[in-house]
């Protein structure tokens, strides 16, 4: 899996909350590598632990009630989880850059969209003030604001949801990052704007090369941008392959009841299925196959609802985690 | 009237919490279950049953004339003046009278204060929260600038302007002398808190669904207010009146030490005025004794109350 | 910005007027004619007549010019309390007191503030170790110990047993020998529910998204605290100390009783003594009106640290 073309691989990572309620496995035996340049997108429904996979990356797990307790990230050759307190900063916002879901609260209210871009470029880069600050205005300007001179110097609340999230992207981006991780960057915004900011970051992506980890529980975001695509459900991945392949003929009945739930032209509305049933909460999963309780496929097998499918390779060369898919048995068997 | 009630920014930002918290009956499973974890919280629990227990006792040995132990307060057990001994445990006060049993006996007269002036605030308080956040309008401003006054007069000078004038006034033919001027100015003045949190529930409940459907099927005002919004702020009110609590039983230490409460039955108050004069003296028992059963009654009850309000609605912290 | 403050003091306008409504039912209404009792036990019936007479007792409580209350909101507004049982005039006595109180109850402000508010940094620095949980529940037991247990044994202890303090005022103290003591016992006092308070706030803050921006950035906890949590935090403690202003003229009702240090708290102790309602009045309507100034005055001051809230 590690060859030099791989920037992060993500190898077997569980992170767990030790609440008062008890242990939640939000993430769980977590395997995938982003290769340099490209776009990894990270698909579930909300709750199944995408956020928590991508802060244990960051290690940002809050403390103290969440743990990474088992696996390594690597990330340009270094296993991030053994990097102390300072090695890990100055890779965060400097080689490994995160935008956020709430563009509305994940700005500082009090104070300047410059003070907090130029906060980051002076942390890891020797600049003077003033050629950071220069920096943050050229960096606004790259990301499409109108204005930069004068918007450097506003606050938050005086923008827009898109302008703030574009502000996020020109923080992130200000330090020239190798890895971007964008968690759900457009689900707080409106359908209009969203397209304009994934735009934004495939563009930004052309410039410097970056790779992307993006985050979404929309399929219909991922298909045209992600070059490889991991379908996450209950703190697990279900199924990873290259974004084409993974349309044309997905192999787990969670991917498969996506698909079909995805909105196509020549469709009408009604006709479109959704899965039935909510996401299990972490503190309370099924037995077995996590996903047995709403799979038509392996709902009164006895195997789905007493035997949890780990994520393997199949004959296809897929990695997929479920008991019916083809070639699965066989393989495990060994 | 907006700016009367002074919304804190703050509470936008507001303690931000992954899940929203179930309500109704879920919440009170989840909650006590979470707190049945807290051993903390449950040996708290212990103490605070401990204090009723013996307040409870008290009172029956008072209504049936019982001559057994707190009941024989005043009784000369040894001469002036003794120090703990085995005998008796907190040592003996000016008359010779058992400081242990004085103790004992004051626990019922601070109990009392406290849970009349409790009943006395929510039965002010949560009526005029629920009335003005569910009707709003005039009603509503007539309220908010009632209890923003009274919010605005310093708490201590407003308890005691209420003591000090109720004291001695006959009402319907009943002297408010000792501990019943005590509660009544303690309640009196102490329903604002609740009263604003009561209104800013309601008003946040009053258009959920289920108000809006028992509504439809034709539920009068009192009907929804009762059935559907009181239960659904429930929590509120247990978690005001196990914090409060603290707050009154030291307000009656206070006022019985300025000599606006209970004059002829001893309360923890009046053992610490009492002490006063006598701990120059070396006579560190009385004071030590009032101070152990303050201080445990209240630790237990702060303690207990913060893991209610952290166990049933975590958001309320701030306030 | 003109507009705004002029908005905001229109809207105290009721409050005022709810205070001197509820300081007359309380004080007038309520307490009744107590003339008998202001003259004394041997006065004679000119004497209370007199006193009567001073007092409007014998005019209508509210329907008419000349009522009661027309007469209490005229001499209240221009802070004209009438006399004390002394006969000093009341309004000179709290004067007088003013200063005392203030020099007993800035200093121990200050200090609770300072100290409670970097202790809560380190705290919330540290949250969630074995010494962070050690600290709340520390401050727990010290809200739970009463105020006059503080007072008694630390002015037993400390003044009287090992001398270390002067026990009580007296005028020939300097100003730093006769406080020192009252300040330290009203600073250990308080200090458990404001630690406990500002930790709150702090981890509620640390709580927020832009925290986790900040550290995405990859700043220190230290610069985290110091630059993000702090500022942000400011508006509530702005709150709480502003509010707590008028509270300090007020002074110490207990300490000063205790120090014998005259300022008002010692005041109001003599007139509940000598059961002298007007006293307490005239408190009870100056504290309010404090209260209202300072309330005002923190709405204002939300503005400088907070630029979300605009004032117009
Ligand atoms: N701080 C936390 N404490 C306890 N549980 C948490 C915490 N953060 C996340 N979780 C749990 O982890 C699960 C996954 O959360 P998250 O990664 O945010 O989901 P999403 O896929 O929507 O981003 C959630 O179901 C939640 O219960
Ligand atoms: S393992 Fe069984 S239950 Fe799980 S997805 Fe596959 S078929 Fe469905
Ligand atoms: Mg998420």
């Amino acid at each position: 899996m590690n060859d030099n073309q791989t920037l992060l691989s993500v190898e077997n990572v569980s992170t767990h909350f030790f609440t008062e309620d008890g242990v939640a496995r939000a993430v769980q035996d977590v395997s995938f590598s982003i290769k340099k340049g490209k776009t990894f997108a990270l698909v579930g429904e909300s709750g199944c632990g995408k956020s928590v996979t991508a802060l244990s990356i960051m290690r940002l797990v809050s403390t103290p009630s969440g743990k990474i307790v088992g696996g390594n990230i690597v990330f340009e050759g270094r296993n991030l989880l053994e990097l102390s307190g300072k090695q890990i900063r100055q890779i965060r916002g400097n080689k490994i850059a995160m935008i956020f879901q709430e563009p509305m609260t994940s700005l500082n209210p009090v104070y300047t969209v410059g003070n907090q871009i130029v906060e980051a470029i002076r942390l890891h880069q020797k600049k003077s003030i003033k050629a950071a600050w220069a920096d943050a205005t050229e960096t606004l300007r790259k990301v499409g604001i109108a204005d930069p001179e004068q918007r450097v110097s506003e606050y938050p609340h005086q923008m827009s949801g898109g302008m703030r999230q574009r502000v996020m992207i020109a923080m992130a981006v200000s330090c020239e990052p190798t890895l971007l991780i964008a968690d759900e960057p457009t689900t707080a915004l409106d359908v209009t704007i969203q397209a304009q900011i994934l735009d934004l970051l495939d563009q930004l992506q052309e410039q410097n090369g970056m790779s992307i980890l993006l985050i979404t529980h929309d399929l219909g975001v991922v298909a045209e941008r992600a070059d490889n695509v991991a379908v996450m459900y209950a703190s697990r991945i279900v199924e990873v392959a290259d974004s084409r392949t993974l349309f044309a003929e997905p192999l787990h009945p969670y991917t498969q009841g996506l698909l079909k739930s995805l909105p196509r032209l020549g469709l009408s509305a009604k006709r479109l299925q959704t899965i039935s049933g909510t996401v299990p909460d972490p503190l309370h999963f099924p037995a077995g196959c996590k996903f047995h309780p709403r799979c038509c496929v392996g709902c009164s097998d006895k195997r789905c609802q007493t035997v949890e499918p780990k994520l393997r390779k199949v004959p296809s060369g897929r990695y997929v985690a479920c008991w019916y898919a083809p070639g699965y048995e066989k393989k495990c068997k060994t | 009237m907006l700016l009367l009630t002074r919304g804190f920014p703050l509470n936008e930002q507001g303690v931000k919490l992954k899940k929203e918290l179930p309500k109704g009956r879920g919440l009170w499973v989840d909650g006590l279950r979470r707190l049945r974890r807290r051993k903390l919280a449950m040996v708290s629990f212990g103490i605070i049953m401990v204090y009723l227990l013996l307040t409870g006792f008290v009172c029956v040995t008072e209504i049936f004339d019982w001559q057994v132990g707190p009941a024989r307060w005043d009784e000369k057990v040894g001469s002036e003046y003794e120090p703990p001994s085995a005998e008796n445990i907190f040592g003996t006060d000016f008359l010779g009278r058992s400081v242990f049993r004085k103790t004992l006996y004051g626990t019922k007269i601070s109990i009392t204060v406290a849970f009349w002036a409790s009943v006395i605030s929510l039965g002010i308080g949560v009526p005029l929260g629920a009335i003005a956040g569910y009707f709003r309008g005039v009603v509503d401003e007539i309220i908010v600038w009632l209890y923003t006054t009274l919010s605005s007069i310093p708490y201590i000078l407003l308890i005691l302007a209420f003591a000090l004038v109720l004291r001695g006034k006959t009402v319907f033919g009943y002297k408010l002398a000792g501990i019943t001027s005590v509660y009544l100015a303690i309640g009196f003045t102490s329903w604002v808190g609740i009263c604003r949190l009561i209104r800013g529930e309601v008003i946040k409940h009053k258009d959920r669904e289920y108000v809006l459907a028992a509504r439809s099927y034709g539920c009068g005002n009192s009907r929804i207010i009762l059935r559907y919004i009181i239960p659904n702020v429930f929590h509120i009110i247990i978690i005001n009146f196990s914090l409060s609590f603290v707050g009154f039983i030291q307000a009656e230490v206070i006022l019985s030490f300025l000599g606006l409460g209970e004059k002829t039955r001893p309360s923890w108050g009046a053992m610490i005025d009492a002490a006063r004069l006598d701990l120059p003296k070396g006579y560190w028992w009385e004071m030590t004794a009032a101070t152990i059963a303050i201080f445990f009654i209240s630790l237990a009850l702060n303690i207990f109350g913060d893991a209610l309000r952290d166990s049933l609605d975590p958001k309320l912290r701030i306030q | 910005m003109i507009t705004y403050i002029i908005r905001r003091l229109l809207y105290t306008i009721p409050i005022v007027f709810g205070v001197l409504l509820i300081t007359f039912i309380l004080f007038i209404v309520v307490s009744g004619d107590t003339s008998v009792e202001e003259a004394g036990k041997s006065a004679s019936k000119e004497t209370i007549e007199e006193i009567r007479k001073e007092r409007g007792y014998d005019k209508p409580l509210f329907l008419s010019w000349d009522s009661q209350f027309i007469k209490h909101l005229k001499n209240t507004l221009v802070f004209d309390f009438g006399r004390a049982r002394d006969r000093e005039l009341i309004i000179d006595k709290i004067k007088r007191g003013a200063g005392p109180s203030l020099s007993l109850t800035i200093p121990m402000f200050l200090g609770t503030l300072i100290i409670s508010v970097s202790l809560a940094l380190v705290v919330a620095f540290l949250r969630g170790t074995i010494i962070d949980i050690l600290a709340v529940l520390l401050c727990v037991a010290g809200m739970s110990i009463p105020f006059l247990s503080f007072i008694l044994f630390g002015q037993y202890f400390l003044a009287f047993k090992w001398g270390l303090f002067p026990v009580f005022f007296s005028p020939d103290l300097t100003m730093v020998q006769y406080l020192a003591l009252p300040v330290l016992i009203g600073i250990a006092a308080g200090l458990g529910g404001n630690l406990r308070f500002y930790r709150t706030v702090m981890l509620d803050e640390m709580r927020s998204d832009y925290v986790r921006t900040a550290f995405a950035k990859g700043l220190s906890v230290r610069r985290v605290l110091f630059k993000h949590v702090l500022k942000n935090a400011m508006i509530p403690i702005i709150t709480r100390v502003v509010l707590a202003i008028p509270f300090l003229f007020l002074g110490s009702l207990l300490l000063e009783r205790f120090f014998g240090i005259p300022g008002l708290g010692y005041l109001m102790i003599e007139a509940i003594g000598a059961r002298d309602r007007y006293v307490i009045m005239a408190m009870t309507y100056i504290g309010a009106l404090l209260f209202v100034v300072f309330n005002l005055i923190t709405d204002i001051c939300y503005a400088f640290v907070d630029p979300r809230i605009s004032l117009e």
